[in-house]
């Protein structure tokens, strides 16, 4: 036995053809939003993963260090003790860094550089040196002799591994001058970086320029996902109160607002340009929902003359142009989520960007990937714009007269 | 006899621009319960849109029409369309089925507008189309049915829903002599079995011989 959804249903299959390519049209429109959506969530996973890999989820630092010029004034003494504190609060990885402003000379040459004495935990020190590391080796921890340079600044210097490189600290409060080997030579997407980088091991950094001490402290929680940061904001405070005076705790939306402000649009973006595909789709709805009204009129008359109130003739209109869209919307969503697991192995888009991709924190492979959210809001879309479709011809059914819709000729 | 329709100095002016085209000029009619009226008259002497005032599917530019005690002249767009659900039954000259829906969908649509129950509709509409001899029909679509039976399946629509009076519209002039008399046998057996009044406008004077009470309509008034 048949209702009034069944009659819905029946109705636009009448016209097979039109039904179908307008059905496709939605069904295109959830297949590009999802395909869309879940490059954008590889894409933020990836910069993420990239940034935070490089600077930390949380970072201490001395409070007001962007105000501070002097290289003392920006210390974190007795960093070994900050570190076990943080230790005893959180089992996330930690980083503690030296920056230091330094002349490095070769033989006959030299160069102004931030040099970077740090001390990493393994897997992070370990993609570090498989994203970077060109040649030779990085400093282990402790190690009081090597040096990994940029290689631009090698060749500026006109060094190579195993040669000897002088590094120049003066007016610091370590031993201000020391001689290292060439261990390592590292590639950085971006030359400025690489023209100006120079890496020593935490302990050889403090023993040129500051004992004990360091410049910020990282923490790198075993995040994979944008959509996990959210749970930063549950532990930083209380970190923050375990610091002391002095010191303040950053995250890395604080340390690269220009960064967290590119992510804040990305979806937004996203979501504009999904309304552009689902507004022509929509289109394509009110042309084949109409047209079936202009056909069907002298039907809707009798539906109309047997009694059929204005709400119940829009409630009809309505759920055609619904279930048409959601009979496209369920067939491009299931082969978006085929194509999506299907590439969610991860694939390289060197090719589309090229190296240049890594200097802006592009990830080199994505991973094709939705979140939680992506689904609801694809679908909900889908089915805003039945509705906004059905609008139209749905106010125009509901003004029908019954005798003048049953005399009329399409 | 109780009064299920009346209507009193009932008129219906077309107006098309500035051109008016009188319909009806003071049609007074009553319709009392169980009978079988046959408005007659030739094309254009207002017996279509006579019912269709009486039906509430138009409304008169003036008099009044009374349906089950209830003024209904002055009723809003929602007000006609609950009246025409619940009380009035229609049959239309063209059978006016609903193509996508099968006999017994069809004979079961007001039901569902009505928002019955799956096993009351099917009760209903089985009931009536089994009156109309349509039961071994029942799950054909309209394309699959001949004129004549897809007007007893219009006859049972209007049937099934139980209203007060059961109005149509030239019911029997889309059919050929033989199946337009076999129609009016069957509404005519309904109305002595089961007492449902009817109203139908004909101008075929074979059919006229079987009513219980003609109503004539010459231009728009009833014939003396």
């Amino acid at each position: 036995m048949f209702n009034l959804f069944s009659l819905s249903w029946r109705n636009i299959w009448r016209h097979r053809g039109r039904s179908l390519m307008t059905a496709g049209a939605v069904g295109l429109a959830v297949f590009f939003t999802l395909i869309y959506l879940s490059f954008l969530g590889a894409m933020e996973n990836g910069i993420y993963n990239n940034l935070t890999a490089s600077v930390g989820h949380l970072q201490v630092r001395v409070e007001g260090y962007r105000e501070k010029r002097e290289f003392r004034d920006l210390l974190i003494p007795n960093a070994a003790q900050v570190e076990a504190r943080l230790a005893t609060q959180t089992q996330a990885s930690r980083v503690v860094a030296l920056e230091i402003p330094a002349l490095v000379a070769g033989e006959t040459r030299s160069r102004g550089v931030l040099l970077i004495g740090d001390q990493q935990p393994p897997e992070l020190r370990e993609r570090f040196a498989k994203q970077y590391l060109a040649e030779g080796q990085l400093p282990e921890a402790g190690d009081l002799e090597g040096i990994a340079l940029g290689a631009s600044l090698a060749r500026a210097l006109k060094v190579g591994l195993g040669d000897p490189v002088y590094v120049y600290a003066p007016g610091t409060e370590g031993r201000g001058a020391g001689a290292y080997r060439l261990i390592g030579l590292l590639r950085f997407p971006d030359p400025a970086v690489e023209a100006r980088s120079a890496y020593l091991a935490l302990a050889a950094a403090q023993e040129l320029a500051a004992p004990g001490s360091a410049t910020r402290i990282e923490l790198h929680f075993p995040f994979t996902r944008y959509s996990q940061d959210a749970q930063l904001a549950a532990v930083q405070p209380a970190l923050a109160a375990s610091l002391g005076p002095g010191l303040s705790l950053e995250s890395w939306r604080e340390a690269s607002p220009a960064i967290a402000q590119i992510f804040n649009l990305l979806t937004p973006l996203v979501l504009i340009f999904a309304a552009i595909f689902f507004g022509l789709a929509g289109l394509l709805v009110v042309n084949t929902i109409y047209l079936g009204l202009l056909e069907h009129t002298r039907e809707l008359g009798v539906i109309v003359a047997l009694g059929a109130g204005p709400g119940q003739v829009t409630r009809m209109v309505v759920l055609e142009s619904l279930l048409l869209c959601s009979s496209g919307a369920l067939v491009g969503g299931l082969l978006g989520l085929l194509t999506i697991a299907a590439l969610s192995g991860g694939f390289s888009l060197e090719a589309l960007y090229g190296e240049v991709g890594g200097a802006f924190g592009l990830p080199e492979k994505v991973y094709l990937s939705l979140r939680a959210w992506d689904i609801p809001i694809t679908l909900a879309y889908a089915l805003l714009t039945g509705l906004l479709a059905a609008w139209w011809p749905a106010r125009v059914a509901a003004r029908l007269e019954p005798i003048e819709a049953m005399r009329f000729t399409a | 006899m109780k009064s299920v329709l009346q209507v009193k100095e009932l008129t219906k002016v077309y107006r098309v621009d500035t051109v008016e085209t009188p319909a009806l000029r003071g049609v007074s009619l009553e319709v009392h319960s169980g009978e079988f009226i046959a408005l007659a008259g030739p094309s254009g002497s207002g017996k279509s849109t006579l019912l269709h005032l009486m039906g509430g599917l138009d409304k008169p530019t003036s008099g009044e029409v009374w349906l089950g005690g209830q003024r209904i002249d002055g009723f809003s767009k929602v007000q006609l369309s609950n009246l025409r659900l619940w009380n009035v039954g229609f049959v239309f000259q063209a059978y006016n089925l609903i193509p996508v829906l099968t006999a017994l969908e069809n004979a079961a649509f007001v039901l569902e507008l009505r928002g019955e129950p799956r096993e009351v509709r099917e009760t209903k509409a089985l009931q009536a189309l089994e009156t109309l001899g349509m039961k071994d029909f029942a799950h054909r679509r309209p394309n699959q049915l001949s004129g004549g039976q897809q007007q007893r399946v219009a006859v049972a629509r209007a049937l099934a829903a139980r209203p007060q009076i059961i109005l149509a519209d030239e019911p029997t002039a889309n059919l050929d002599s033989k199946t337009g008399l076999a129609l009016i046998e069957h509404m005519r057996t309904l109305n002595r079995e089961q007492g449902v009044t009817f109203v139908f406008s004909t101008h075929d004077p074979r059919l006229l011989e079987r009513v219980d009470r003609i109503v004539r309509l010459e231009d728009g008034q009833i014939a003396a």
